[in-house]
């Protein structure tokens, strides 16, 4: 609203992920393989291992080009991929916090100096002296987690900083140990992970195998530490929070999965590779290091999950509206908006005035300030898809628009506008996602009912206040359905039929076993 | 026509230091990242020159290789430093910098896939290019060609986060971000003057080269030193007509700046100017007299001085241009007390330990530069 939306047309939310994906899976590599080279150049020292040594130059080759490369240019990326789509919140943490990107930034600068001189320095220096290099890196590489450790978990758990925005409450926020405990463990893993691949094209066999055993130590007890250091972050995550991710957003729940099932391969993977380290492999390494981004990946997409609607969790939405009016925010909150309305707030609509000839446009706009961060009409996140599924026409979306903060425990940020202008939002997505009417002629069934009507806010468990609530009896249910905000105050006023509010309670009724249940010959059961 | 309704508000966080505190900061490490990316960009342009100019005699290989080995240096030198003006522009600029960035996003975002290209490129030619020479100027020539282009993309988004009255009619012809600057007037100028300061310095950074190599291997060390002073002299003559262009360029008001309207603008032009006047002389005398220490010192020297001068007109242009739009005095400050006096103690020792760990490397003591 305060700056333009960057259209991204397959889905803001998307480039984020893949941008920030890619960053952290090398990032994390760039701290952990540190530490890993100057130990294992200990080692082979000690133990006067040439082949092991001949190795370890070779591999920190590959670790220069993939960190200091690549690691520092997608963390760029990183900058320039959330200042284009969330500018507002990228310049609330700027403010906020630029003193400890500031102090991020010198131990970046050390840090890649440290990681050429070592290097080039591999046939220069004596050996103490190249080791001292090698600790510096790894010392401003950690420091440099440190600083931005602080500045990832203020975003999902500001903690006291909401009402005191003072610097230090911000940075050791509820989640800074549990996150730095995780993140610590996830570096040396993957600093064994990436080892496997250059060991993996070795062509001395005996040597391979010490490698990768070595490398599987990083691994394996890391991933055993892993699941305790994750359970103290979740412990930490204020409720609140959590409860919004528990909900059905399938995104989420599919990540969680998608990660811990990632998760116990990428550990038995490990695992073979310490107990049979002379069949490792080129393949196979890649394997393990595509599992592993895999898994990153899914966690990451569970912490986006959680954080939503947030950006700043309980200060700034992620579609850039302050969450409380606030001294110099300039009106961008969501009581201001509901009252002066969307198109006398936001710089960056270009049809301001609703005549109903334009009411589309405008409610694209709309759209665009306050959805697009993340939706898309036909991509990532599509609403064509989302709302076709639900088979809502105009006035239904207009409704349900009201009432998007409620919808699967709380995702996403209520609308902020006048009825109008929720009226136009409505227009314009009707045209989006027109009514497909549906085949089914027969007898009403309640499932679809409930799908289309009840299930964005209620899920189909009994401890949901749905099934928990409305009436057993099959007509005072039936009567009590006529006005749902009668139910409860803040459910949108649906008008359902005779026929649907007999067949929605009749499977309601089946669902939660009241006896009664089938009288009107609904299919109900299936779920 | 300006249309202030666009300009996006500050955010409700107030500046966690006084302006001059972010406004210097900025100032001087963008100083040092534009002296590494000439040195890069430059050295990059007069490396091709080399092997295609002196295809025949082996001593342009040569040099080409010499710069070649330097550049996996110096653009990790120039990113690294470019990070922090980065950081402090958004501190200052946000509102306008976002905003300029979301206009022409794609071409932003890409310049990062163009950079890591380069970079890859880069080190292809250092570490493989001696076995495949014909590859490696290819490479080379790809590569270059992307820094150019980044340069440029830059200098799109720069002019354009300063004409906000530009910004509405781009954005809602195309919201997805296909746009860029091309048709303000003073782009061409502006990217051209940068790219011969670039070449100027490349020629800077081959008289280094020849520096290290003067007592060792004479004759090639003449040879780079005739070659690097003479791209230098011919590239800061170019900037002369190039400079008169971009200043004239400018519109009206704010050209008269420079030209007796402010007494600091003008002051920085004279000093700039003079300095580089100064440097071509030098140069000129050191190439004639072969006193490769008047060419490595005196003349970098001089044109360090300019560079200074240049950067700071760059921050009064600026200001100049969005004088009604941006006023430093209404930013709400309050100095986060509990951190920023950390911050200055960590990069004090950050910039000494930096020393010590070149010092230890033996780069002082002319060691060769690390390969
Ligand atoms: C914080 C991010 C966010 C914002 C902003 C947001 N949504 Fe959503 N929305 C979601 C998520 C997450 C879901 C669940 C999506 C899924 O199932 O994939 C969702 C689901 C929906 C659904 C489908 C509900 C269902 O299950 O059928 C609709 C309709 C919808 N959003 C409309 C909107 C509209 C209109 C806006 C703008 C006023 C908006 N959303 C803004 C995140 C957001
Ligand atoms: C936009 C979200 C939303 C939709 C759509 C919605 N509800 Fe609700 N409903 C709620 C909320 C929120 C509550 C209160 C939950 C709580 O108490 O925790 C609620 C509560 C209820 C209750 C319990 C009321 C009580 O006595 O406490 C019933 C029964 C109910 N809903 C039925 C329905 C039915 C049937 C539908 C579909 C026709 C429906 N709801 C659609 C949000 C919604």
């Amino acid at each position: 609203m305060n700056f333009p939306v960057w259209d991204v047309t397959f889905g803001a939310g998307l480039l984020i992920a893949l941008v920030a994906i890619l960053h952290v899976f090398v990032s994390h590599f760039a701290v952990g393989g540190g530490l890993f080279l100057v130990l294992t150049e200990r080692r082979a020292r000690r133990s006067g291992d040439q082949p092991l040594l001949g190795w370890l130059k070779f591999h920190t080759k590959f670790f220069v080009l993939v960190t200091v490369v690549f690691g520092a240019v997608s963390g760029v990326g990183i900058w320039f991929t959330i200042g284009l789509i969330n500018p507002t919140a990228t310049s609330n943490l700027i403010h906020a916090f630029v003193w400890g990107w500031g102090i991020e930034w010198v131990f970046f600068f050390i840090e890649i100096t440290a990681a050429l001189l070592y290097l080039y320095g591999w046939d220069k220096l004596d050996p103490k002296l190249h080791e001292w290099y090698g600790w510096i890196y790894f010392g401003a590489a950690y420091a440099s987690l440190v600083i931005i450790n602080g500045i990832i978990t203020f975003m999902l758990t500001p903690g006291a900083w909401v009402t005191n925005h003072r610097f230090w409450s911000g940075f050791f926020n509820p989640t800074y140990f549990p996150s730095l405990a995780t993140r610590t463990l996830i570096c040396l893993a993957l600093a064994g992970v990436y080892a496997l691949i250059t060991a993996s094209v070795q062509k001395d066999r005996a040597l391979r195998a010490r490698i990768v055993r070595w490398s599987a130590w990083w691994i394996v007890p890391s991933l055993a530490l892993m699941p305790a250091a994750i359970w103290w972050y979740i412990l930490r995550v204020p409720a609140d929070l959590w409860t919004s991710a528990r909900g059905a957003i399938p995104v989420a729940t599919h990540a969680v999965m998608l990660g811990g099932i990632l998760f116990l391969v990428l550990l038995a993977l490990a695992v073979f590779a310490l107990l049979q380290p002379r069949r490792m492999h080129l393949a196979f390494a890649l394997v393990v290091a595509i599992v592993a981004l895999g898994a990153m990946g899914s966690f990451e997409f569970v912490r986006e999950g959680i954080r939503k609607p947030y950006t700043i969790a309980n200060y700034l939405y992620d579609n850039s509206v302050y969450a409380k009016a606030m001294p110099r925010d300039g009106g961008f909150n969501v009581d201001q908006i509901d009252q002066q309305g969307v198109l006398n707030t936001a710089k960056w609509i270009d049809v301001r005035k609703l005549d109903p000839a334009d009411q589309v446009a405008v409610g694209h706009e709309i759209f665009r300030v306050e959805c697009q961060s993340c939706h898309t009409t036909n991509a990532y996140r599509g609403l064509k898809k989302l709302i076709t599924f639900r088979h809502w026409d105009q006035n239904e979306i207009q409704l349900m628009l009201g009432r998007l903060n409620l919808m699967h425990n709380g995702v996403m940020p209520p609308f902020s506008g006048t009825d109008d202008e929720r009226a136009a939002l409505a227009a314009y997505l009707s045209t989006v996602a027109p009514v497909v009417p549906s085949q089914a002629a027969g007898p009403l069934d309640g499932h679809a009912v409930f799908v289309r009507n009840c299930a964005v806010c209620h899920r189909v468990r009994p401890q949901d206040p749905l099934f928990l609530y409305l009436p057993k009896d099959p007509q005072t249910a039936v009567d009590a359905l006529k006005s749902l905000p009668m139910l409860f105050p803040l459910m949108p006023d649906l008008k359902l039929s005779e026929e649907e509010r007999i067949a929605l309670v009749d499977w309601v009724n089946t669902q939660r076993g009241v006896a009664g249940a089938g009288a009107g010959g609904a299919k109900g059961g299936a779920q | 026509m300006i249309q202030p309704s666009l300009i996006p508000n500050v955010d409700p966080n107030p500046l966690p230091a006084p302006y001059w505190v972010f406004e210097l900061l900025l100032l001087v490490t963008f100083v040092l990242h534009i002296f590494a990316v000439n040195f890069v960009m430059g050295g990059g342009v007069l490396a091709l020159t080399a092997k295609l100019g002196f295809r025949k005699q082996e001593k342009g290989g040569r040099i080409f290789f010499d710069v070649a080995k330097l550049l996996p240096i110096l653009l990790p030198a120039a990113i690294t430093l470019g990070v922090a003006p980065l950081l402090f522009v958004q501190v200052l600029y946000g509102q306008f910098f976002y905003t300029s960035t979301i206009v022409m996003a794609w071409p932003w975002l890409l310049v990062l896939a163009c950079l890591v290209v380069a970079y890859y490129g880069f080190y292809y030619v250092s570490y493989r290019g001696k076995r495949h020479p014909g590859k490696a100027g290819i490479v080379m020539l790809v590569s270059v060609a992307l820094i150019v282009l980044i340069g440029f993309v830059f200098s799109n988004n720069l002019t354009l986060s300063q004409t906000p009255s530009r910004w509405g009619a781009k954005y809602f012809a195309d919201p997805t971000g296909w746009n860029l600057n091309l048709s303000d007037p003073t782009l061409i100028p502006r990217y051209l003057h940068f790219f011969t300061a670039a070449v100027a310095f490349g020629g800077l950074l081959l008289v280094l080269i020849a520096l290290s190599k003067w007592e060792r291997d004479r004759e090639y060390a003449r040879h780079v030193f005739q070659f690097g002073g003479k791209a230098f002299l011919y590239a800061t003559m170019a900037q002369f007509l190039v400079g008169i262009w971009f200043l004239f360029s400018l519109p009206l008001d704010l050209r008269t700046l420079f030209l007796g309207g402010s007494l600091l603008a003008t002051l920085l032009l004279a000093i700039g100017l003079a300095a580089a006047i100064g440097a071509m002389f030098v140069m000129a005398r050191a190439l004639r007299q072969e006193k490769i220490r008047l060419g490595a010192y005196a003349a970098p020297g001089l044109v360090a001085l300019t560079i200074l001068c240049m950067a700071t007109m760059r921050d009064v242009l600026r200001d100049a241009y969005l004088v009604r739009l941006f006023n430093p005095q209404q930013l709400a400050v309050r100095t986060q007390w509990s951190v920023f006096p950390l911050f200055l103690v960590i990069f004090v020792a950050g910039v000494a330990l930096w020393f010590v760990m070149l010092k230890r490397y033996g780069i002082f003591a002319g060691a060769k530069v690390p390969h």
